[in-house]
């Protein structure tokens, strides 16, 4: 049998693809990492953005090696917690007008729109009591189950009722005021609850997702506070260029598709910069 | 010379596997419980873990929600209130912490034998609060978070009836270092539910027509019981304790 003389031995073979392929996979993540001083971020957000905000976070991790300590939670009080002592690199609010107050207080650096949310009707599959818009909700007998007493969305509930004229109406239909919206959820997959009103990210859920039947309200119904999210930059940001740069990850096209499947409006979408111009979610 | 205690210490391995067994269930068992306490937005924790909004709690990340219910009326079917002496994280706390608490209480007197009513009282109140009340959530759930700093997160925003539930749990735990097991023996709603059904159970440790009230085994137990009476988690501490040889373990109504 003649010996093989040409090409490349079996050992400088495999070696050359052990490293070929540790090169490809930890290369960008070293590459990235080498760019900053820091080798992780703390980052706070709205609760609310907490689902979508995972995933940001593992991919980003995955593509720069760099360490995201993730806190999510209710923004009024994680806002409450930064205007007071405490402390964190990257700020993700709900309401422009914490990130103005912490911009005022000169805590944050600097803010960007990053995307906002949207609410909608939902009813079990199916949709047993025929709900087609809010004032259907008001109908006699028609047991609906609203997060009254969960925040924030109880109030912005309130908000779209009355702006809609039909409060009391559906206060009078309302089962029990819930205190969490995310308890209150498998009440209207079941059916003991034949119509709610929640974020549309909440109908994205995987626990959720394709087990309600979601029915868009107008946009005018909508008040203005709770529909918007920034993203900034504190003071206390160690590595001022790592959190520039994970605010541009978010805001890139990448992480704002995310946004979208997870049910939200990217800020940098036709209608995420309409929203833009109409809520003055500007950086002063 | 020996006491009864040292004797039946060393002469009973059983207390060593379960203490070992303890600890196995507390590397298990233990984040879950301690999300319960601190991270849990609900008053009552633990029943409401896969509609809860805490993201990264192992009891709704995990099918330790469901595998812990379904393992805990197992338990209870075979041998009663096993749990408590052999897999609860939170005795595993209160017995250690009772190792060193100022009254043992490894009596029987009028406070030993109306103070275990007390689990059941944190069982009515626990029932009311999570059926009656549908078990409002009263604190701002941390989502996402490192632990402790999640843990100093949820205290900052709670609500003064969440804070309430917390620090009495937590002073009744305090407490067992004045009083031995203060917690496990006259306050925990889990045991008030587990001490209502064991008498259904299988199998159970008791005591044979043999006994003479000696005490010999209460002086032993830490929850301060006597086989097959209030209180007795079918540890297994006991079995060689007795010195008429009248405790034994086995199938119920089949005493020997």
């Amino acid at each position: 049998m003649e010996e093989k003389k040409d090409g490349m031995e079996r050992r400088t073979f495999l070696k050359t693809m052990v490293a070929s392929t540790a090169a490809a996979t930890l290369g960008p993540a070293l590459l990235h990492a080498r760019q900053f001083q820091a080798d992780s971020l703390q980052v706070w957000s709205c609760g609310g953005l907490s689902e979508a905000m995972n995933i940001m976070n593992t991919r980003y991790e995955k593509k720069t090696g760099i360490k995201i300590a993730y806190t999510g939670a209710f923004a009024a009080a994680l806002g409450k917690s930064l205007l007071g002592g405490a402390v964190t690199e990257v700020f993700c609010g709900r309401v422009l007008k914490l990130a103005k107050d912490l911009r005022a207080a000169e805590k944050m650096i600097y803010f960007r729109p990053l995307c906002f949310t949207e609410y909608v009707i939902i009813t079990p599959l199916g949709n047993p009591s025929g709900i087609k818009t809010v004032q259907d909700m008001a109908r006699p007998g028609v047991p609906v189950l609203l997060p009254l007493d969960a925040s924030p969305p109880g109030s912005a509930m309130m908000g779209i009722l009355k702006q809609a004229g039909i409060d009391k109406a559906v206060l009078a239909n309302n089962l029990r005021r819930e205190t969490c919206v995310i308890k209150m959820m498998p009440q209207i997959i079941d059916g003991t609850g034949k119509a709610s009103i929640v974020e549309r990210r909440l109908t994205r859920i995987p626990k959720f997702e394709g087990k309600v039947e979601v029915i868009p309200i107008p946009e005018n119904l909508f008040p203005p506070g709770p529909l918007t999210f920034t993203v900034g930059v504190m003071k206390y940001a160690k590595d001022r260029a790592l959190a520039d740069d994970y605010v541009n990850y978010l805001c890139s096209d990448e992480a704002q598709a995310i946004f979208e499947r997870q049910g939200f409006i990217p800020s940098y979408s036709d209608k995420g910069r309409m929203l833009v111009e109409k809520l003055g979610v500007k950086d002063a | 010379m020996p006491d009864v205690k040292e004797k039946a210490v060393s002469s009973n391995p059983l207390m060593w596997i379960r203490r070992l067994t303890q600890f196995a269930m507390l590397a298990v068992l233990s984040q879950w419980s301690f999300y319960g306490i601190f991270r849990c937005p609900y008053l009552v924790p633990f029943v409401n873990c896969q509609t809860c909004p805490v993201i990264t709690c192992w009891g709704r990340i995990t099918s330790l929600f469901w595998g812990f219910w379904a393992l805990l009326l197992v338990s209870v079917v075979f041998f009663g209130r096993v749990f408590c002496g052999w897999a609860c994280p939170g005795g595993l706390v209160n017995q250690l912490v009772g190792k060193i608490s100022v009254f043992k209480m490894r009596i029987r007197n009028r406070f030993t034998e109306i103070a275990p009513w007390g689990l059941f009282a944190g069982l009515a109140l626990a029932v009311i609060i999570w059926i009656g009340l549908y078990n409002p959530r009263s604190m701002i759930p941390i989502r996402v978070g490192e632990f402790w700093s999640s843990i100093r997160l949820s205290f900052e925003h709670a609500s003064v009836i969440w804070l309430v539930r917390t620090f009495i749990v937590l002073g009744l735990v305090v407490a067992g270092l004045g009083i031995a097991n203060l917690w496990c023996r006259f306050a925990c709603p889990t045991g008030g539910l587990l001490e209502l059904a064991k008498r259904f159970s299988l199998f159970r440790i008791f005591k044979t027509s043999a006994c003479n009230d000696c005490d010999a085994c209460l002086k032993i137990c830490e929850m301060g019981a006597r086989p097959d009476e209030t209180n007795c988690t079918n540890c297994g501490d006991c079995l060689k304790s007795c010195p008429v040889d009248a405790i034994k373990i086995g199938k119920k109504g089949v005493k020997s």
